[in-house]
């Protein structure tokens, strides 16, 4: 038994990590030794090793990064939008996939990929409906001006701010945590949720102290696979985004094309890397001290 | 009995709107006489006729829908190993590569990658874009597959050993089957980022190599015309059509009701 | 695993990597900005060369340079503004031009080659170009009594009060830098850190009253009438008024020069030092340079000309516009925006970065 767990174990977790080594870690670690050259005057890295054979390998980039303190602010704002993207996530997601994980298998299916199926389209031209839902002439801010004109407040935009790239991060990222939920709580067994209403629960308690305990890895799957892309993500606020409403995917995209300055860009990555790393690997451990509790 | 609170449904079909919007949007304005996709003009064909017409965009359709199927199939299949095998041993090292490529700005992604294709001398075309998909969408797979795993009953895999089933049989028959619902959502969400992906394509992409997204992504400081909301329709049905007629083909493939149900 | 999977997953896996083979016709790879060719023009060189031109796509100069810093292969002729033809010049990325095999070069005005920054013309030969100026919709503007003809509008609150929230800016820290400094009275070149503070003081007193920096979706919500002024470029302002007639709006999409200057983007063809076909390669650039071929693309999109011998071919109504044809003494005041080094670079982006995360 022990011995074909062993096999079992490189059998099962091998083909993965080999891909993964090659095809990312390899080429990933180029880029952090990257972060220790220094830029070339036109673009690209400078040599490693120049003519009179000296390596050049140097910290300037992170010096910069640990003495300018505008990157943290940035990178502070911007876990705090994709952690004001994740919980909205959650708070939508939960009960369309507690609707389809509740339905007759015959259309559960239906439902499924009915949730999936606009993220098929472009995204680049789901983000410029959402510029027509949100223009100035649309019905939306027609009526949520006119209601603020009887109220004696200005007009407020709802293009071009924090909340259009708000709405839109939520938007290309809600099949994100529906997916991970549905698949946790499809197998939810509905009897445990019958003993409980036996024994007097009301719907709230059922769900507080039943169904939710036991959608946490669910839930954290899906957390997991909101913030962190909408943590490094750049397009939506150059697209739809105010002037004040630049995230740190903006500031690294700018890094390895308009500044032409590569080991800086691998430097933030790295940051934003860890960053998003560690905020899992914390969840996670709440996750397991919290079940551990209960 | 199951009982379903009108609370559920009011906030399900608000989510569902939500997620509709927009679509309907990008629907109707395939039809919109005007190059612009600002406002509603009038009622057209035309930009139909014109796909119809548009090799360079219809062969970047293809690529985009080629390279997701396969791409999505080879993560599907390492991502759930991946997954089963980070909650079945205690691993460090795979948990941490398959959070990363999430985790990491496409862009450093991309250009990383392009430098070492370019230093191992590899020919870029499609095959490096679905390479590189690959390496992404496994993440996607294997969390979701982990999740499903967790607090699933072991005791019916430890029965399926116990009656004399070697461990890939208890895989096949009796784990497999119960993780079906992770491994499709994994799948599902693959597919997803794969149709859509523009910054590593851009990068890991040949010559002449177009797939959709970079074809629409060009056109973002002249025009995206509705000509892209009409490929975008199309290829959004195209993918329904292929589920459908492959869940008809190949049942067992979503088979969602595993063969020893705790029901 | 079943056998007519296994079957579907190799053809699948084959398709994939034979998709990329190239064919046995002879082809040509262009990389170039999307519409930035006439269609009729390919079908005619593809006749002519009895060759395949295969087009792939970029939409900004930073990528196409990203791309080629790499180390990807394989594309003949890349279009690149004057500023990134310089960066590839002197990375060693470009092939020298065979001028023998370019007789048309004699078709382009003098005053565009050669240039500074490729001096000879030994590696670009000059395709395009357009002006970064002020769009503006013209009914909104007469309304609020604005002027259209400098940069004060875009810079200075007291105008700028009057259109809060309707004007956006290019999201190119070198594109609003050289504008900033035009408006200043520097060059657009300059690499002076006080100017450098200057301008950026100039924009941070502007932002608030700006709804974006955007250099992708403005165009439109210029041509709906959501936005009523922009920093742009040319050939865009030029397409949303074709497209805002088209659509029959109340109002134009006028182009409006400033007086004090701005910055000229011409775009040149020049050859990868790793084209697989640089014979294909300089049929084509020849073949772009002769006047009916250049003119196509100006019809087609209003983008401006260095070819002498293409303004015949012109439609009379495109010549009058300043912003694509500009009279000499507007010329005297466009500048060409040249490379900077990198630690300029980093600084500017430092500045950029303050400027738009800043309070």
């Amino acid at each position: 038994m022990r011995r074909d767990a062993q096999g079992g174990r490189w059998l099962v977790s091998g083909p993965p990590l080999l891909y993964l080594l090659v095809f990312f870690a390899a080429p990933t670690l180029l880029m952090v030794l990257a972060s220790f050259r220094s830029p070339a005057d036109f673009g690209g890295l400078a040599p490693l090793v120049d003519d009179s054979g000296t390596v050049d390998l140097n910290v300037e980039a992170w010096m910069r990064f640990a003495t300018e303190p505008i990157y943290l602010r940035i990178f502070m704002k911007s876990i705090g939008y994709a952690a004001v993207t994740t919980v909205l996530c959650l708070l939508l997601a939960y009960p369309l996939a507690a609707l389809i994980a509740r339905s007759d298998r015959r259309h559960r299916d239906l439902l499924l990929l009915l949730v999936i199926l606009p993220f098929w389209s472009n995204f680049l031209i789901r983000v410029y409906a959402w510029m027509i839902i949100l223009g100035p002439n649309a019905a939306l801010a027609r009526t949520l001006n006119g209601v603020l004109a009887l109220a004696g407040v200005a007009p407020v935009s709802l293009l071009f701010s924090a909340f259009a790239v708000l709405v839109c991060l939520v938007y290309v990222h809600l099949p994100f945590m529906v997916l991970p939920l549905y698949a946790n709580l499809e197998k939810h067994d509905q009897a445990l949720l019958d003993a409980a209403q036996d024994l007097g629960a009301s719907a709230w308690q059922r769900f507080w102290r039943v169904t939710f305990p036991l959608s946490l890895p669910g839930v954290y799957a899906g957390a997991a696979l909101v913030f962190i892309p909408a943590f490094g993500i750049f397009a939506i606020p150059d697209i739809l985004g105010g002037p004040n409403d630049s995230l740190i995917g903006n500031v690294i995209k700018q890094q390895f094309l308009e500044t032409r300055d590569w080991p800086f860009g691998s430097v933030l990555s790295i940051v934003l890397t860890g960053m998003a790393l560690a905020l899992a690997g914390l969840a996670a451990a709440v996750g397991r001290r919290g079940r551990v509790r209960a | 009995m199951r009982r379903r609170s009108p609370w559920l449904w009011a906030v399900a079909l608000l989510a569902y709107a939500f997620l509709y919007l927009p679509l309907v949007i990008v629907v109707v304005y395939s039809f919109n006489d005007s190059r612009l996709n600002a406002e509603w003009v009038g009622f057209t064909l035309d930009w139909y006729r014109r796909l119809a017409a548009n090799d360079e965009m219809l062969a970047a359709a293809g690529n985009s829908l080629l390279i997701a199927l396969v791409a999505s199939a080879a993560a599907t299949v390492l991502g759930t190993m991946a997954g089963f095998a980070m909650h079945r041993y205690r691993l460090r090292l795979l948990p941490v590569l398959v959070l990363c490529p999430i985790a990491i700005p496409e862009i450093l992604m991309g250009v990383s990658l392009l430098i070492f294709f370019v230093l191992l001398n590899v020919t870029l075309g499609l095959l490096s874009v679905a390479i590189a998909h690959v390496a992404f969408c496994i993440g996607f797979v294997a969390i979701v597959v982990r999740a499903r795993l967790a607090g699933m009953d072991e005791s019916l895999t430890e029965a399926a050993r116990d009656c004399g089933a070697t461990p890939a049989q208890a895989f096949r028959r009796v784990t497999l089957p119960l993780i079906m619902p992770g491994v499709i959502a994994g799948a599902l969400m693959a597919f997803t980022m794969s149709i859509d992906d523009f910054v590593i394509t851009f990068f890991t992409a040949g010559a002449g190599t177009v797939t959709l997204p970079l074809q629409i992504y060009s056109m973002i400081k002249i025009a995206v015309t509705p000509e892209v909301n009409a490929v975008s329709t199309l290829l959004m049905l195209l993918t329904l059509a292929l589920i459908v007629v492959a869940a008809k083909v190949s049942p067992s493939l979503f088979r969602t009701d595993p063969e020893a149900s705790p029901r | 695993m079943n056998p007519s999977r296994a079957l579907l997953a190799a053809c699948l896996l084959w398709s994939l990597s034979s998709a990329g083979v190239a064919s046995a016709k002879d082809q040509l790879h262009l990389y170039n900005w999307n519409n930035y060719i006439a269609p009729e023009t390919v079908k005619r060189f593809e006749a002519q060369c009895k060759c395949e031109v295969v087009q792939t796509y970029y939409a900004d100069n930073e990528e196409l340079l990203a791309k080629l810093a790499a180390g990807a292969k394989g594309y003949d002729v890349l279009v690149p503004t004057a500023n990134a033809v310089q960066a590839l010049i002197k990375g060693g990325q470009l092939r020298p031009l065979d001028k023998a095999l370019l007789p048309n070069l004699k078709n382009v005005d003098p005053a565009f080659l050669p240039t500074a920054f490729d001096p000879g013309g030994q590696y670009a030969a000059p395709y395009a170009m357009s002006t970064t100026i002020i769009g503006y919709n013209d009914a909104k503007l007469k309304e609020l009594g604005l002027p259209t003809d400098t940069w004060a509008v875009i810079f200075e609150p007291k105008y700028l009060e009057k259109v809060k929230g309707r004007v956006t800016v290019l999201d190119s820290s070198a594109e609003l830098f050289a504008a900033a400094f035009k408006y200043l009275g520097y060059s657009a070149n300059d690499i002076d850190p006080k100017h450098w503070d200057e301008a950026t003081l100039l924009i941070k007193k502007a932002k608030p009253y700006w709804a974006a920096f955007n250099a992708s979706s403005y165009i439109k919500e210029l041509t709906v009438g959501n936005i009523w002024l922009v920093h742009g470029y040319s050939n865009d302002i030029f397409q949303a008024n074709q497209d805002a007639q088209a659509a029959k709006r109340s109002f134009h999409v006028l182009q409006g020069m400033p007086k004090e200057g701005a910055v000229l983007a011409v775009d040149n063809m020049v050859i990868h030092r790793s084209a697989p076909r640089p014979d294909l390669a300089h049929q084509f650039i020849n073949f772009m340079l002769d006047g009916r071929n250049s003119a196509e693309l100006t019809n087609l999109i209003g983008s401006g000309n260095p070819n002498l011998d293409a303004r015949r071919y012109i439609q009379p109504e495109l010549t009058k516009y300043p912003a694509i044809f500009p009279p000499s003494q507007v010329q005297a005041k466009l500048e060409q925006l040249t490379e900077l080094t990198a630690s300029q670079r980093r600084l500017r982006n430092r500045l950029w970065t303050e400027i738009k995360a800043g309070r």
